[in-house]
């Protein structure tokens, strides 16, 4: 049966747990703008009641705990999602790069060629005239040069992201350690049962971050997360972290190595997987295009040259210097200095203009790379425009989908502050009972006091 | 069913979405490209690559065309210089076959016929740009020099080469005739014809002179004839350089249909972003203090 004493006892419990859940709400409304914040919600729960005889008396209220509302699904994928962001975005702004070298028709290895060609064909018309022999030298020192300029900027893009690679790698490394630390208390709350709250929030908040810079694989242990790489390198297992370590490689490109083993090739996803495939994959092999063109060019036109007589009646000598295999686009140099000896002549005479037929049909031929030199040209400018483009919508794509998902995660655990508003007045009110309950108790008790000092008064 | 309370970032991404469209309508509208770089379109970015090398080209064979046509020039009023002189010498000839002559006065006309005779050996070396235009391919020293051993009392050093030179796609235009075809050919030999005249003039062979006089006369039409091909090369430039302008013409529509901006569409792009922009900003604005705070007092 009730008493005045477990009454009292009620509205103490009452008063404590809604000042509980004014707490959360003040966190709530705190946080509310706080990248990460999951909001918080009291857990109240009837406390067990008493039976005596028929009668089942409630004994009030329990503030059970105070827990985050999380959605660990969606936060994997959005982890997911923030790791292609991350690897798009990396591709899209090196690509942009890249495809600038490409961007101007009226300009560059393009441009030069049909430039080169142009002042051979006006050779044609006057095949002794030195003014046009020292245009043909001039447009070939012209081509020649954008062949070093392109493969330099290749070069320096290249040296660009390897450098956006280590500082990658120096950030993985700080939010591994990071999350290590939380990881420890995050997973020993979670063993006793307890709601990790802001800690949680630290946690995932740090992981997302470790997704848009390389590809995560979590794992939930008892003794909290543990995270790898994709191909299953530990990053962080329990309180511990495994930093990942770079070293200069060849041609001064950065790998990295965890623990001895090098997992450069391994890496894929996230900033880092984007760098990697566009350092590694992507300018190599269009450096080794170039190249292969520089190469196969130069030793066409030295064969077309070879097949005249200069202007001293000698048989044409090399016109670029022989280059092959990597570097073949940065070692182009034009051979001749001397303009007479362009080999326009077929037959040895000063004024024939036989062999320019020859030297025409190398910017009309195939070269054995199966295409003329303008269409490989024109094939890398439609190439790097269809990767810039296609990283492009990716990056939209996942933006978009990122977007998306952050919105369902938002009606998960976002902060309305129209809602907490609502609970501020609702616990206020029964704050505010709780504590009339304790007055009337309070009364009640005066009344049962006086009832026996009435009593007493009488006698 | 609880939405997401913090729509903001939403909101920005649209707002910057907007934006973006509107820098590209601009940088259209600017450029007058709808092709800037090639990812905005790389297949059209990759015949603009090749659209730009043919016009370039274009303009290199209507180079050609021109530097072609001042040769041509240069050499068809040496040939005409030349008929002029042959035709004086044809009527040296005839008055110098008539029977009232004497041996002194036919002398006399003979030095006449040695000075065309020396017109038309100078006529021979004309050069344009330094190159000898009658010397086949050997342009760089004079092809014809006087020189009494020969029978024709001229020796020809230049060769029977002949050069061509590109003009349009795939067309190759002749820009030569060797001048021992055109002074010393089979048809008709001007320089012997000439020679013949002056030792006949010189021997006081009236016979003789009647004779040469018919063979100048013969090679005179035969240089004639040479001038044509000269005359239907120019005509042929002539008629290429049309093709050329035209074909430029095409080049630069078809380029602005492959990269050129559509201006119209550009310009409703724009005030299309524009729009969007605004009402997604009054929208904000309307959104952002609305709270159940505002109503309680």
């Amino acid at each position: 049966m009730g008493s005045l004493t477990s009454l009292l006892w009620m509205a103490s419990q009452a008063l404590g747990a809604d000042q509980g859940a004014l707490d959360a709400t003040s966190n709530n409304i705190a946080n509310q703008n706080t990248p990460g914040y999951t909001r918080e919600q009291a857990v109240l729960t009837e406390a067990s009641p008493t039976i005596a005889g028929n009668i089942t008396y409630g004994t009030g209220v329990v503030l059970q705990q105070i827990h985050s509302v999380r959605d660990q699904v969606l936060q994997l994928r959005i982890g997911e999602e923030n790791q292609q962001q991350g690897g798009a975005q990396a591709q899209y702004g090196a690509l942009q790069q890249i495809q600038g070298l490409f961007s101007d028709p009226t300009q560059g290895i393009g441009a030069d060629f049909t430039a080169f060609f142009n002042s051979i064909s006006q050779l044609s018309t006057g095949p002794s005239s030195i003014t046009n022999r020292q245009a043909v030298l001039a447009a070939a020192q012209q081509l020649a040069g954008d062949f070093h300029s392109t493969a330099q900027n290749l070069d320096s893009i290249q040296a660009g992201v390897n450098q956006s690679v280590q500082q990658t790698v120096t950030q993985i490394n700080t939010l591994t350690q990071q999350i290590a630390q939380l990881n420890l208390q995050v997973g020993a709350m979670q063993k006793l049962g307890q709601d990790p709250g802001n800690l949680g929030d630290q946690e995932a908040q740090l992981i997302q971050q470790l997704s848009q810079l390389t590809n995560v694989n979590q794992i939930q242990t008892e003794n909290g997360l543990t995270l790898t790489t994709g191909n299953g390198t530990p990053l962080v297992v329990a309180g511990q972290s495994f930093a990942l370590q770079t070293t200069n490689g060849p041609a001064g490109m950065t790998d990295i190595s965890s623990q001895g083993a090098d997992i450069t090739s391994s890496l894929q996803g996230g900033q880092l997987g984007g760098s990697l495939q566009i350092r590694d994959t992507m300018i190599p092999g269009l450096l080794s295009q170039i190249d292969t063109l520089a190469s196969q060019f130069a030793t066409s036109f030295n064969a077309a040259q070879a097949s005249g007589y200069d202007l001293n009646g000698n048989k044409g000598q090399a016109f670029f210097s022989d280059t092959s295999g990597a570097g073949a686009a940065s070692n182009l140099t034009v051979a001749i200095t001397d303009p007479n000896l362009i080999a326009a002549s077929s037959d040895g005479a000063a004024g024939s203009n036989g062999n320019v037929a020859n030297l025409l049909a190398v910017q009309t031929q195939a070269l054995p790379s199966g295409e003329t030199p303008l269409n490989r040209y024109a094939s890398w400018v439609s190439q790097m425009g269809t990767l810039t483009a296609q990283a492009q919508a990716e990056v939209t794509a996942s933006t978009a989908s990122l977007n998306q998902l952050n919105d369902q995660l938002g009606a998960v655990s976002g902060v309305n502050l129209d809602e907490e508003t609502t609970n501020l007045l609702n616990y206020q009110r029964a704050y505010e009972a709780a504590a009339r309950v304790v007055t009337t108790v309070d009364t009640l008790t005066q009344t049962v006091l006086n009832m026996g000092a009435g009593v007493t008064g009488a006698l | 069913m609880r939405i997401n309370p913090n729509y903001t970032p939403d909101i920005l991404t649209d707002l910057w979405q907007a934006q973006a469209q509107e820098q590209i309508a601009i940088q259209e509208l600017a450029t007058g490209r709808r092709v800037n770089v090639p990812s905005d379109d790389p297949a059209a970015a990759a015949q603009d690559v090749q659209n730009q090398a043919l016009q370039r080209q274009n303009d290199q064979y209507l180079q050609n065309t021109s530097n072609l046509e001042s040769l041509f020039q240069t050499t068809d009023s040496a040939l005409s210089s030349v008929v002029t002189a042959l035709n004086q010498a044809i009527s040296l000839g005839t008055q110098g076959a008539n029977g009232d002559l004497s041996a002194a006065q036919r002398q006399a006309i003979a030095l006449q016929v040695q000075g065309l005779q020396n017109q038309v050996v100078q006529l021979a070396n004309t050069s344009y740009e330094g190159s000898y235009v009658f010397g086949g391919t050997a342009t760089q020293s004079p092809p014809f020099t006087l020189d009494p051993s020969q029978p024709s009392g001229v020796r020809y050093d230049g060769n029977t080469s002949v050069n061509t030179v590109e003009v349009s796609p795939g067309s190759d235009l002749q820009t030569n005739l060797p001048g021992s075809q055109v002074f010393q050919g089979a048809g008709g030999d001007v320089m012997g014809a000439l020679q013949q005249l002056i030792t006949a003039l010189q021997s006081n062979n009236t016979a003789g002179i009647s004779t040469a006089t018919a063979q100048v006369n013969s090679a005179l039409s035969y240089v004639s004839q040479q001038r044509v091909f000269y005359g239907t090369a120019a005509n042929q430039l002539n008629s290429n350089q049309s093709f050329l302008q035209k074909e430029q013409v095409s080049l630069q529509t078809q380029e602005t249909s492959l990269v050129g901006a559509d201006m119209a569409k550009a310009a409703t792009d724009l005030s299309r972003s524009q729009t969007t922009t605004s009402a997604t900003l009054a929208a904000l604005a309307q959104i952002l203090p609305q709270s159940l705070l505002n109503y309680l007092k």
